[in-house]
């Protein structure tokens, strides 16, 4: 809970608003949400999370139930920095094996997904 | 599956059929087709949109020539029993009444479950979505379309631990339109707020590539608040974050739509405080789609005031605009919505949408005075809200300041808002900074991605993903033996097959009525006497859902719920043959060469005419029509006047009209005719026909009379029945 507790001043906050069009109120509300946005757009661009990975691997053909199994191995080995996608991918390539195929041996422990050194 | 035949009930065993195969047949949200005017039997309308092929109209329209004009906004009905199987016939039902946004809502718990659920487990106050309850419901609502002739949209939640991989699914699944506001898992589920946004901007851009519609969840904020009205610029605020982020990662403007609520509910001088900040919202965010939605905050158990809130909630949106028009079903203050309570709500909207058809051609929102003012006060406030927020470090400090859900009317502060550790709640410390090295091989994916840089689709490198080649998405079908709509569909599939009929609210067979009891008691007495009541009437588990005093000594009137454990057997029910009616040419070709004479009136102390005219009156499609000659006394005839015009003209028929129904004076007057046709002697020359809203064939014959005939008659129904009187009589 807040502990937050101020007296409506309204009336004094505003006055720099007060002589903008309604064109200008609208724009300087707008340009104020974008810039309040802004960094949370940025972290959304350089981050992900195990939803996101699952997300992909669904893509990738995978069951959600495959799915949540491979994250759960990229997690614990903390791999998901790369990308579920990538890491399966390059086992698969690495093995000669289809996606699916390398993302069930990654699962039942026949391949490992390692860090690049 | 075969098209729907609107006489056969839906088949649900055949929706469930060869789900592994189905696909859906188009993406993305589909608008109503509008006409600018439209002539519909008497009326113009300038609000309206394509009419339906299949549909139940308003009740008045009987007066109008069973005329259903569509509106221009789309309306919703939020469905959600727990069981989807059933709300498959409740989504019909609401077709055939003019909803085509069905919005499913999830079992309580989906939000936070870190992952997908498979197969139809049966969910609590709402339904699990799955794969398999998406397909269904999707293949339900296409065979529903066709049988309507109208595009329906499906609707749920892109929200909670799993919003990306539940974007993935509705992209697939074809589902038309989803809520998806991260700001809703932060304050209202407690889930981490970098969590929360870094999911939702792939939400975001699954849901921007497929087309569907998104509508924000601001309107929570009204919800919830102590003081609904108070808390209006934070809500403009919370619609802008969810915008401008929404923008930022790839939506399309008109794909984003504002979840809006009329604050507040009468006793509030509610359209003074209403209108100026549905006015503020549509003109910040014109060129954004405008969802409205009924109130909900200061619902209580009676149905009816919650409809009048309704009724004004959508006069607002007529006032100031809307594209769609949500629906509030009126008994979510007391249940889980029942059936025909959706439907009402749906007709809520309709009823009142039609009535203010056009309004804005002869009234105006008066912009200059204290709409003008309030509204740029409220715009004001938002802005200075959003300036504290910035200075005070960003959108993650203004939430552990406990910003956001205060009461107080900002710049005020009440202490009383909802404060959130930035790094805290649900799925904490799972969010994981991408390498340079990050890489997904799918398409509609948001971010850094090695494989965007490398040309063509990033799912080349796969061959193809699910969102580019449908052939690759996994389907799963049941993973509990026990808790599945197969199982749950053998007693009512069992039970129809044996011909037991029960009553049921939400779910197939589930034997719950509602009794309305007034007693004329004190509160307390009153109410125990009231379940007493209703368990002398065989009823079990009563309980009581409304209450309303209408004076402290002389009385309350109770809803009671309560369950029926005998069902109805199939076979002992006799239901009459009923012939069609003859065509008109037919009845005209007996009527018209033999000259017959009818005499006709309103009998009693009872100054009804319409029902009467309608069936007389040749501009109604009365019997005139056929040729009759028809002698009209007029109203509050004696019966004794009509059967010496009947004499006088030597008519065929007389027929009396009788809708006051006080002291059963409606028998009285059948029986009266009944008698005096017999002292008379005009008995069986003359045929003895009664009408009126409480008259039905049964009571009319034990009164004497050749036949009664209930609301919803035509003149043809009574000209059919003359006429096969009198060839029966005459032998022709």
């Amino acid at each position: 809970m807040s502990t937050l507790k101020r007296a409506d001043d309204f009336p004094t906050r505003r006055r720099h608003l007060e002589q903008m069009s309604d064109d200008e109120l609208h724009a300087y509300f707008w340009a104020l949400a974008a810039r309040l946005v802004a960094p949370l757009v940025e972290q959304a661009r350089s981050h992900t999370t195990p939803s996101i990975e699952r997300s992909v691997l669904l893509r990738m053909g995978f069951s959600s139930l495959e799915a949540k199994a491979i994250v759960d191995v990229l997690q614990a080995a903390s791999l998901l920095g790369r990308g579920a996608g990538r890491v399966v991918l390059e086992l698969a390539r690495t093995h000669g094996v289809s996606v699916a195929e390398a993302g069930r041996g990654l699962v039942d422990g026949r391949y490992r997904a390692e860090a690049p050194r | 599956m075969k098209p729907l035949a609107p006489t056969a009930k839906l088949d649900v065993e055949a929706v469930l059929e060869d789900l592994e195969r189905y696909r859906p047949r188009r993406r993305g949200w589909t608008w109503r087709t509008t006409a600018a005017r439209q002539t519909l039997g008497p009326f113009e309308y300038r609000n309206a949109s394509a009419g339906l092929a299949r549909s139940v109209p308003l009740p008045a329209a009987h007066a109008f020539g069973d005329i259903d004009p569509q509106c221009d906004f789309v309306i919703t009905t939020e469905i959600a029993s727990g069981r989807f199987e059933d709300d498959l016939r409740r989504m019909r039902m609401a077709a055939w009444h003019g909803a085509d946004h069905i919005m499913v809502i999830r079992t309580t718990g989906q939000s936070h479950i870190d992952g997908l659920i498979e197969g139809t487990p049966e969910g609590v106050g709402g339904v699990p979505i799955s794969r398999k309850q998406l397909r269904a419901t999707r293949k339900a609502l296409d065979a529903i379309e066709d049988e309507v002739g109208r595009a329906i949209n499906l609707h749920s939640y892109v929200s909670g631990l799993a919003g990306p991989e539940i974007a993935v699914l509705y992209a697939e699944e074809g589902v038309n339109g989803a809520h998806q506001d991260p700001q809703y898992n932060l304050l209202y589920r407690n889930i981490n707020l970098q969590r929360s946004f870094v999911d939702a901007a792939e939400a975001k851009r699954l849901m921007a590539d497929a087309g569907i519609l998104q509508i924000d969840g601001a309107h929570n904020a009204t919800a919830t608040a102590k003081a609904a009205w108070k808390i209006l610029p934070e809500v403009l605020v919370q619609h802008a974050v969810n915008t401008a982020f929404s923008v930022a990662v790839g939506m399309a403007s008109e794909n984003i739509a504002l979840s809006t609520v009329p604050p507040t509910a009468s006793p509030a001088p509610k359209l003074r405080l209403d209108l100026p900040f549905a006015v503020a919202l549509r003109e910040l965010f014109a060129g954004y789609r405008i969802r409205a939605q009924q109130n909900t905050r200061y619902m209580e158990s009676d149905m009816l005031e919650t409809t009048v809130t309704h009724v004004l909630d959508t006069l607002i949106s007529r006032m100031t605009s809307a594209d769609i028009q949500s629906t509030i079903t009126p008994d979510e203050g007391r249940n889980i919505p029942w059936h025909y309570n959706s439907v009402a709500g749906v007709n809520t909207a309709r009823q009142t949408l039609m009535a203010v058809d056009g309004l804005l051609d002869v009234v105006a929102l008066r912009r200059d005075g204290e709409l003008g003012e309030r509204s740029r006060e409220l715009k004001e406030r938002a802005v200075l809200f959003l300036e504290e927020i910035l200075a005070s470090g960003g959108f993650e400090a203004a939430v552990e300041a406990g910003h956001f859900v205060d009461s107080g009317l900002y710049p005020e502060r009440a202490g009383d808002g909802i404060a959130r550790d930035p790094v805290g709640g649900v799925g904490a410390g799972t969010v994981v900074a991408r390498t340079p090295e990050y890489g997904a091989p799918v398409c509609s994916h948001f971010g850094h991605n090695v494989f965007m840089s490398e040309g063509g689709k990033p799912c080349d490198a796969i061959d193809g993903c699910t969102l580019c080649d449908a052939t690759k998405i996994r389907y799963v079908d049941e993973l509990d033996d026990e808790d599945n709509v197969h199982r749950r569909l053998r007693r009512p599939l069992a039970e129809r097959t044996a011909g037991l009929i029960r009553p049921e609210v939400e779910r197939a067979g589930d034997a719950v009525v509602c009794v309305t009891l007034f007693v004329a008691e004190e509160p307390q007495l009153a109410e125990a006497a009231a379940l007493k009541m209703v368990e002398r009437m065989g009823l079990v588990d009563a309980q009581v859902i409304s209450r309303r005093v209408m004076h402290p000594a002389e009385g309350s009137v109770f809803e009671i719920k309560a369950t029926l454990s005998d069902p109805v057997r199939r076979d002992e029910l006799l239901l009459g043959a009923r012939e069609p009616a003859l065509a008109d040419a037919d009845i005209e070709a007996f009527v018209r060469p033999r000259q017959l004479h009818v005499v006709a009136a309103t009998v009693g102390e009872d100054e009804h005419s319409v029902g009467m005219r309608e069936i007389l009156d040749i501009k109604h499609g009365g019997i005139e029509k056929y040729g009759f000659r028809c002698h009209y006394l007029g109203t509050s005839v004696a019966v004794d006047a009509l059967v010496d015009a009947a004499v006088g003209v030597d008519a065929c028929a007389i027929m009396i009209s009788t809708i006051i129904t006080h002291g059963d004076v409606h028998r009285t007057q059948m029986q009266h005719l009944g008698r005096l046709a017999e002292q008379r002697g005009l008995r069986p020359r003359v045929l003895l026909i009664a009408g009126g809203t409480q008259v039905t064939d049964e009571t009319a014959r034990a009164c004497g009379l050749d036949a009664g005939f209930g609301r919803g008659t035509t003149g043809r129904d009574v000209a059919t029945f003359i006429v096969r009187r009198l060839r029966a009589r005459d032998g022709v």
